[in-house]
């Protein structure tokens, strides 16, 4: 593991006997995004907690930044951004003054706060609303601010939890923007979320947890070379169906957004697509049904509900 | 790590604080409303004070007493109303500086405001002094505002200036730690109302609670002993009936209670500490040189700290003139053994500055980060 990232084995975490956390591997290289996802109450924000330097676990090993949270605390803090779930903040400042409070307290010199902050404002699009107050905000654009707060020191490694909760569909493009820019940055970005299809595309792996336990961990990449469900459309249903059937590919009920077939891996799907084309069929849709990770997700936490 | 501390980080705390608390509330009109309250007091007591002293100059020796003869009576209406409105900010002071910090780690926390300050390079130490910082600050400008009417009083005279410097720190130090005080307890109490419940509660046990544990205490160290006893012998009894009355000692069986075995439970009281620190006014000489509040609790705790006297002495002043033993006043001796106490003050404020440490302490553990053992109910984030 590259020693910008993160790398945590068998954390461990009770609060009273409440198990948060019970056996957690997580490993997030530098220059790369790793979605953290598990259903809820499943030990998310517990461990980003644990890596942000906040809660200290019973047990296991931590490394953030190369360092331990622990007994390190003030060398990962110095080279970690986080942004929590719940965005608290000091709201009769202004959105400039909550970033600088933060340059502050990372005694970044005034000169080079200045010009960091006025980036980040234009980076998450506060600068119009930079002197005003964040009682103000809404809740996207407090999420917004968040970001900026959590990325003020240029940090190594990154954790957002759930950072798309609460933006506009612009916004959302915007932050896996600003999220790929980061990976590609070199840094190491930890990404909790419950919107799957958002994190198909931006997360390079995936660390899947369920009732404090990682229970799979996956590489975007891999998935596609698994077989998964993809959908097709046509304009005329029939030539669809009559191709299919000629092929002798097995497809499901048909609905008004087209067909589900099961296919083994990319490569097939692109050969099924050539063919269906050249047999005449007049495809207008073809992609995967629901995301890489939804499928892997709900297979994985089938047997939990 | 915890305990780093550095001026950059506890002025950015302290600054942040500030500048919070000044917009969110409509400070100019709190600050105001102190104001008018303290000067209505103050016009009060002065009107109050000086109709009671008119009324003594009709029947003169009633209030004024004996110390009129040398002291003046306008110094001494002075003294009083400078005495009772240190008292009347002290206790509105400390009435008012809980709300100050009482709530501001807790209430932070349920903010989720506290966790992104914990996650930056402040140490716990810089958090938890730059908040107490923030919140003195704010009750010494409190005090900055009650300042005028202070001064007021003590341009009514009979005050020194040295009294005037010392009330005045005594009570800008009072405040700290009753800030202090709330500070530790937000630290402590997940729930705001609960540390602020816990705040008032430690003050009532410090101002009032402490005298009144002292009077509780008092049964606990009376003692059956025997003592020389001075009695006077009226003419005519014993005497022959021409003669004047005489002091006689005698050995008795009396019970005595022993104050300077507990005198310590008042010294922390900080109205105790306020009027002990305030030096004695001029002349140590008159028996009744003060009937300033300031003055009559500095001797009472000092009676207390010297505790019973050694010789019971029951023929008073009458008999000084007709001692047997030629002269020996005990009244005044006991006066300066009084004077020649150390004071009793230094005690009473080290003791709340410690008490003030003792929470901050608390309060910068609590705030330190990895947490390991986290109180039941409370969420971070
Ligand atoms: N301070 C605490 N005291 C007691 N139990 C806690 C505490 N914090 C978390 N828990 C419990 O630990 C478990 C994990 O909580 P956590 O907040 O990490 O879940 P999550 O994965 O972030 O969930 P979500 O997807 O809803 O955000 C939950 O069962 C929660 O009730
Ligand atoms: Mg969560």
């Amino acid at each position: 593991m590259s020693e910008g990232g993160i790398s945590a084995r068998g954390v461990r975490r009770a609060f009273g006997n409440v198990v948060a956390l019970q056996h957690i591997d997580l490993d997030a290289p530098a220059g790369a995004v790793t979605a953290l996802v598990g259903p809820n109450g499943s030990g998310k924000t517990t461990l980003l907690l644990v890596l942000a330097t906040l809660l200290a676990p019973d047990a296991g090993h931590v490394r953030v930044a190369g360092f331990d949270p622990v007994r390190q605390a003030r060398a990962v803090r110095a080279r970690t951004g986080w942004m929590p779930d719940v965005f608290g903040t000091w709201g009769t400042l202004t959105c400039r003054e909550v970033l600088r409070v933060v340059t502050d307290t990372h005694r970044m010199p005034r000169a080079r706060a200045e010009a960091r902050i006025d980036d980040l404002l234009g980076l998450v699009h506060l600068d119009d609303l930079a002197d005003r107050p964040t009682q103000v905000l809404s809740r996207g654009q407090k999420q917004r601010l968040g970001l900026a707060r959590a990325l003020v020191h240029d940090p190594q490694v990154v954790l957002l939890d759930e950072p798309a909760s609460g933006l506009d569909p612009r916004s959302r493009v915007e932050l896996r923007g600003i999220v790929r820019d980061l990976a590609t940055a070199g840094k190491a970005v930890v990404v909790s979320s419950h919107v799957l299809s958002e994190l198909d595309e931006m997360a390079d792996r995936a660390v899947i947890v369920a009732e404090g336990c990682t229970i799979a961990v996956e590489t975007l990449d891999e998935v596609a070379e698994r077989p998964r469900t993809w959908r097709v459309r046509a304009l005329d249903e029939q030539s669809l169906v009559a191709a299919l059937d000629a092929r002798g590919i097995p497809y499901g009920e048909g609905d008004r957004y087209g067909r589900e077939i099961e296919i083994a891996s990319d490569v097939e799907a692109a050969e099924v697509l050539n063919a269906l084309v050249s047999d005449g069929v007049p495809v207008v849709a073809f992609h995967p049904a629901g995301g890489v990770l939804e499928r892997t997700y709900l297979a994985l936490t089938e047997d939990r509900r | 790590m915890t305990w780093r501390l550095s001026v950059r980080g506890v002025r950015t705390v302290a600054g942040l604080e500030l500048r919070q608390r000044v917009r969110s509330t409509r400070w100019i009109a709190v600050l105001t409303i102190w104001a008018v309250l303290l000067g209505l007091l103050t016009t009060l007591i002065r009107v109050a004070v000086h109709l009671a002293a008119d009324i003594d100059a009709i029947a003169p020796g009633v209030g004024g007493g004996e110390a009129a003869a040398g002291d003046n009576v306008g110094d001494q209406i002075g003294r009083l109303m400078f005495g009772l409105i240190a008292f009347l900010v002290l206790s509105l002071g400390t009435l008012v500086a809980p709300a100050l910090s009482a709530t501001s780690i807790n209430g932070d926390r349920t903010a989720g405001i506290l966790a992104p300050l914990q996650t930056t390079l402040l140490s716990a130490a810089e958090i938890a002094v730059g908040k107490l910082v923030a919140a003195w600050t704010t009750a010494l400008a409190l005090l900055l505002t009650a300042s005028p009417f202070i001064l007021w009083t003590y341009l009514e005279g009979g005050t020194s200036p040295l009294r005037l410097l010392v009330t005045l720190g005594v009570l800008a130090l009072t405040l700290l730690v009753v800030c202090a005080i709330g500070l530790g307890w937000s630290s402590v109490a997940s729930r705001t109302s609960s540390s602020t419940v816990l705040t008032y509660l430690t003050i009532a046990v410090l101002g009032p609670g402490l005298p009144i544990l002292f009077a509780l205490c008092l049964p606990t160290v009376q003692q059956e002993e025997t003592v020389r006893v001075r009695q006077l012998v009226p003419a005519g009894l014993y005497l022959p009936a021409d003669s004047a009355p005489r002091c006689v000692e005698s050995r008795e069986q009396l019970s005595r209670t022993h104050t300077e075995r507990i005198w310590w439970v008042l010294a922390p009281s900080p109205y105790v500490v306020v009027a002990d620190a305030a030096p004695r006014p001029g002349d140590e000489d008159t028996a009744l040189s003060g009937w300033d509040p300031l003055t009559l609790i500095r001797d009472g705790v000092r009676e207390a700290r010297l505790g019973p006297a050694e010789v019971e002495d029951r023929c008073g002043d009458v008999a000084t003139t007709t001692r047997p033993d030629g002269g020996e006043d005990t009244a005044r001796e006991r006066r300066e053994e009084r004077n020649a106490l150390s004071a009793v003050w230094p005690y009473g404020l080290a003791a709340n500055l410690l008490l003030g440490l003792g929470f901050t302490v608390t309060a910068i553990t609590r705030l330190r980060a990895p947490i390991r053992r986290l109180p039941r109910g409370v969420r971070i984030g």
